[in-house]
């Protein structure tokens, strides 16, 4: 199917899933949004630095379950998890 | 052979998916029931229990513990771990049962079971695998003292 936008209509480029953890739960005050970019190539840092929840240095990014670089570009309907370090069992 | 007490060995192929099974899960378990319900005829087996202590890490008396995991996540990493010292130590069946939500002291918080040929295979195969996952395994804990709770940053020694 294709669209045909007018002028003041905007395309969001892509929607990501994004779950937090443990301790960034209660930093940020929530669990899990959905957010929408216009911006193609955006990476799992660059999406932490918008959730402003301090430095990223002791948190493990998984994309879609996976651990990954956290410069690892996203693609749309990506599941995009920041892990606190882990306890252990 | 056809002696009243004989059973086959169940085919187990190492490394393969159906020899490890690893459940999270959300409410407390019986570790009778688990073990009765998996338990097959290998000539060794050696099992762990573990519980929640009653204090917490800075020796206070424990409301409860919470465990949070991420789903689908967290049985995959168990799964890779169980795997591992399945194979490094010639094993044949691995089953882990981890607890999430909130536990009180006392309460069962893993099983670890593992099966072999040899008592020593077994044993060092499931305290290998106790200690891969007290030290790997993606799980967060909160102690809960005195109506606070901490996050934790570390794990119980040996």
């Amino acid at each position: 199917m294709i669209w045909t936008l007018e002028p003041h209509q905007q395309v969001l480029a892509f929607v990501l899933r994004v779950l937090l953890f443990a301790s960034l739960r209660d930093r940020a005050g929530w669990e899990e949004r959905s957010i929408a970019f216009s911006e193609a190539g955006m990476t799992a840092a660059q999406v932490w630095d918008q959730l402003e929840l301090g430095p990223l240095e002791s948190v493990c990014v998984a994309v879609n379950q996976e651990l990954v670089r956290a410069d690892q570009p996203l693609r749309a309907g990506d599941e995009l998890a920041f892990l606190p370090p882990f306890t252990g069992g | 052979m056809n002696w009243p007490f004989f059973h086959p060995s169940p085919v187990v192929e190492i490394g393969r998916d159906e020899s490890i099974q690893v459940q999270i899960r959300p409410d407390a378990f019986s570790a009778f029931h688990a073990l009765e319900g998996w338990s097959g005829a290998a000539a060794a087996s050696a099992v762990f229990l573990g519980r929640v202590r009653p204090q917490t890490l800075d020796g206070e008396p424990l409301q409860a513990l919470e465990l949070q995991h991420y789903p689908g996540f967290c049985e995959r990493q168990l799964l890779q771990l169980a795997r591992e010292q399945l194979q490094h130590h010639g094993a044949t069946r691995v089953l882990v049962l981890h607890r999430v939500g909130t536990l009180r002291p006392g309460e069962l918080i893993v099983l670890v079971a593992v099966e072999a040929d040899r008592r020593g295979c077994a044993q060092r195969c499931c305290s290998d695998l106790l200690e891969a996952l007290k030290h790997q395994a993606p799980f967060w804990k909160r102690e809960w003292c005195s109506d606070q709770g901490t996050w934790l940053s570390g794990n119980t020694p040996l």
